[in-house]
Formats: C-alpha cells, structure tokens, sequence
C-alpha cells in the first residue's frame, strides 16, 4: 500500500518541481492590474474545477485581507460563475451545456476584467467557448491546465499547465489547488506588507 | 458616454534609444514603469449636434475635424474618418511637459477612446502603435515609441526597439517587496519648468551619428539594470541612474542647463544615491534614488534651491508604481439594441 502512496505522491512532486513559476508570476500581474483598475475576476471550471474556482472566490475576496477586514479598503472582486444552480441548470438545460459559462460572461465581461478558467484536460468545449469569447473581448485570460494543455493553454496569457500523462485528474486538481492557494498568500501577504508599511509612516 | 485613462511612466535607463535613426542602425531598449498619475479623456456621442466639441485647456466648437486646432485630436479623427457628433474632453492628474510621457498617454487614452466608439476594441500592441502612428507619422514628431508602449501596456517593461521596426515586450516579473522597496526610495520633484520634448529631440536627433557609442552603451545598459532591480540593489540603481543622466546630457546641450544642474547637484550633494531628469530633458521633472532616512534632509536641500532659482511652481510627487495600463472605465456606448 505504501508503495501505491509513494508512487501517487511521486507524481505530484514531479508535477510540482515543473510548476511554470514565469506564468504564475504573470498571473500575479494580470490580478494585481485588474484590481487597480476596480475590474472583476470571473473563474470557472467543470466539476471539480468548479469547486476549486467556488474555494479560491471565498479566499481571495475575504482571506486575502483578513487581517483588516473592519477597514474600509479596496478589496477584490472575484466571482465564480455561473453564480447559482440555477442559472447553472437554464443554460444546460434551455441552451445547452457549452453555454454555462459563456452565457453568464456574456452578461457581465467588461474591457477591465480578467477570466480564470480551469480545465485539467484544457479542452472542455464549455469552457474554451467562454475563453474565446474573452478574447474577442481583449480580456486577460488566465488558464489552468494539465495533461497536455489543450487549446486552453494555447489561448491564455498566463499558461499555467501541469505536464501529466491524460486523465491524471487527482495530480491536476490537486497542484492546481496549490496554485490557486498561492495567489491568496501572494496576495495577502502583499497587502498585509502595504498596510504594515502606511502604519509605519503614520 | 465612454472615460478611458492611460499611465504617465518613469523611464530609468535608455531613453533615447527608441528614436528611429538609432534602432535601424542597432536594437534600442528601455526600462520603465508605469505610476498613478493619468490622463483621462472622456468621449460623448451627440446625435442631435453635428459638431466636434474638443474641451481641454481651452474649449472649441467646430463643423469639420479640418478646423480643429487640437492636432493630436484633429490628426485623430480625421484618419479615423469621425465626421461629427462628438465631444471629446480630458483631464490629467498632473500638468503636461513634465517629463513624464503625458503627451504618449493621452495619444494612447485618445485612440483607446475613438476606437471604442467605434465599436472597435485594440489590444495593447495594436494600441501603442497606433498611438505611435498618429505622433510619429501623421504629425511628424521627432519622438520615439517607448513612452507609446508604456502607456498602453503598464507595468514595469524593457521595451526592445528592433531594427525592423517591431518592438518586442518583455514583462519584468518583480515581487511586491521588490516594488514597494524601490518606491520607498524614489524622490520625485516637478521643477516647475515645461518643456516641449520636440525641441529637445529635434536637436538630438541630428546628433545620434557622432554619439553613436553613447547610444549603444545606453541600450545595453537596459540588462544591468534590469539584473539590479530584480536583485532589489537600489544602490546599484541609483549608480547606474547617475551613469546614465550623464550619458544623456552628452547627447544634446538642450538636454541639461545650468538650472537643471544645479538642482541635480543639490539632491546628490544631499545624499542621493542617484538621480536623473525625466523625459527629453531641458526641464520636466528630476528623480532621485535615496534612503528613506535622507528623504526629508534631500526635500529641505531641494525646496531651498528651487527658491533661490525663482521656481515657484515646483512640487514633491509622491508616486506608486502601477501595473495596469491603459483602459476603458466607462462604456455606457456598448449596445444600441438595450432597453
């Protein structure tokens, strides 16, 4: 059994070891200047991509200033789309599942936002839709990938892939969910600094 | 009614090696940063009026984008082929010719803006070269395209200036801690002297032949200070500033004056660690690198000089360094099918 461990956990630090930290970094910058500019994060994903864009909303719109939250700052404005079930479902149901994301992106992308979309495989049709519709719009794109990294990898500014052989799905998702965890503490710790630093001068 | 801003920059190395007759002869390169300072522009369809308003420091009223005395909007309008029925106003957090590429970023926030009432939608290269085109091409200005680049894509970048006309971006990647330590450093002060950048660089330009090696190190110099920022050596920084304001001066006797020198002098002698003039030179505004601890000793030294020179319009501008450049605020033109 412990030999079945091993191996499994070998491949994360394989996959670990790799990590694009150029891409991350980029993708710092592409959050950093959407926050400047008071412009909206939409993150999405399918299935257990959902779930890490729905944990990393609530981090990175509260975690990332919790230790100032009863001051009046700016903070991010990251939202996971489609924000309900419900609409969820109508766009499955009533237009089709290539629609979910697209559809609600339609209604709120703007010029100053920022898209995080998460597939492992990077081709989901679902999503890649949404990205495209993103570019039309001269969004920035961040991407996170994994087995080979599909069209998603090809259409994003900040590439994030995880190499893994196709259908690793517990790797991705699982580095992913490190990578998404970064960014909080990248940015947390950021803010705390900024705001160490005005207490200073004061 | 549609609001874009676009960045006013700091360049730190290599200015003046995006003129054209130096990178067809060898790559230019720059190094800079956006900051917090903006020009906005606002742009509002008037479907009952069939003029041109422009409202800037003055305000005009016109039948035909020909009559306009706005070049930069006349220019504008006139390639893009908007006839009428539009107003155009902007404001600037700051005062024009001050060093600090402000022409370059209301071009870039000008074209962000006409293009978005069109319906048309520019990504950043596209932008920073039509900006490029309408200062450089239509209006035949002896300027370079760095400032163009800056506005449009933020951020701290090395602008590469290849012989064959394209530009190459490469995003420096620096941390938080980075960012914030070198803008804790940097005193920036406004001398309260304006400048066209054009009559600097006319002057500069017939010259580029015999500095030739001058623009060449200059170029270069853009990878080691580069190594610097990424290693966070601000001493090292504010060494290679000072090597390249000297540089610089040598290229043109307009670049610096005895004024301008004088309080160069007065912020070193002050504890500077380094320092240049921003933009074109002969005015504008002057930088230095220096321990927070010397800020206020360097702020007294500079208030007297400035004093003493009759430079009443001088000012400290406190700065952050910003990543996003420049962008549409405000679309309320995006669909004609709504409610």
């Amino acid at each position: 059994m412990q030999d079945y461990i091993k191996n499994f956990l070998g491949k994360v630090e394989d996959s670990i070891e790799n990590l694009p930290t150029q891409e991350i970094a980029k993708a710092f910058n592409i959050l950093q200047a959407t926050y400047e500019r008071d412009g909206r994060i939409y993150v999405f994903g399918n299935g257990g991509s959902l779930a890490l864009a729905t944990h990393w909303v609530s981090d990175f719109n509260k975690t990332v200033f919790s230790r100032h939250l009863d001051k009046e700052v700016k903070r991010f404005q990251a939202i996971r789309i489609p924000t309900t079930e419900s609409e969820l479902t109508a766009w499955a149901n009533d237009v089709g599942y290539n629609m979910v994301f697209k559809g609600p992106l339609q209604n709120y992308l703007q010029e100053n936002d920022a898209i995080i979309a998460i597939s492992s495989s990077g081709n989901s049709p679902n999503v890649i839709k949404a990205v495209e519709f993103a570019m039309e719009k001269h969004v920035s794109i961040i991407g996170l990938s994994g087995f080979d990294g599909g069209r998603l990898n090809e259409l994003s500014d900040a590439k994030i892939y995880i190499p893994t052989e196709k259908g690793q799905y517990e790797v991705v998702e699982g580095v992913h969910a490190v990578i998404l965890h970064l960014m909080v503490k990248y940015f947390k710790d950021y803010f705390d600094h900024v705001m160490e630093r005005k207490e200073k001068r004061s | 009614m549609i609001l874009v801003r676009a960045p006013l920059r700091i360049s730190f190395v290599g200015g003046g090696t995006d003129l054209p007759d130096f990178y067809h002869k060898y790559t230019g390169r720059v190094i800079s940063t956006t900051i917090d300072k903006f020009v906005y522009l606002v742009i509002n369809h008037t479907p009952l009026i069939n003029k041109i308003s422009a409202r800037y420091a003055i305000s005009e009223t016109v039948d035909h984008p020909e009559e306009i005395k706005h070049t930069r909007i006349k220019a504008a309008l006139i390639d893009l082929g908007i006839k009428g029925n539009i107003e155009i106003g902007s404001f600037a957090n700051l005062p024009a010719k001050t060093g600090l590429g402000s022409s370059s970023s209301y071009s870039v926030a000008l074209l962000e803006g006409l293009n978005t009432y069109l319906g048309k939608n520019l990504n950043k290269k596209s932008l920073a070269e039509a900006a490029s085109r309408l200062e450089i091409e239509l209006l035949k200005e002896p300027i370079g395209k760095q400032d163009q680049y800056a506005a449009a894509f933020g951020g701290f970048n090395i602008f590469q200036f290849n012989q064959d006309d394209s530009v190459d971006i490469k995003s420096i990647l620096l941390d938080y801690k980075k960012k914030l330590l070198l803008e804790d450093h940097i005193l920036l002060f406004f001398t309260g002297i304006t400048r066209m950048a054009s009559s600097v660089l006319s002057d500069q330009k017939t010259k580029i032949e015999k500095n030739f090696e001058t623009y060449k190190k200059m170029s270069d110099s853009v990878f080691e200070f580069n190594e610097k920022l990424l290693a966070g050596d601000i001493k090292g920084m504010g060494k290679m500033l000072h090597e390249g304001w000297e540089m610089k001066k040598s290229l043109s006797s307009n670049i610096s004056n005895s004024i301008i020198d004088t309080l160069y002098d007065v912020g070193m002698d002050a504890g500077a660690m380094g320092g240049k003039v921003l933009g074109a030179g002969g005015g504008g505004c002057i930088m230095f690198l220096a321990d927070p601890q010397k800020h206020d000793k360097i702020r007294k030294a500079m208030n007297d000089s400035f004093r003493k020179n009759n430079l009443n319009e001088n000012k400290e501008i406190p700065i952050k360094f910003t990543q996003s450049g420049a962008g549409v605020l405000l679309n309320d033109n995006r669909d004609k099918n709504g409610f």
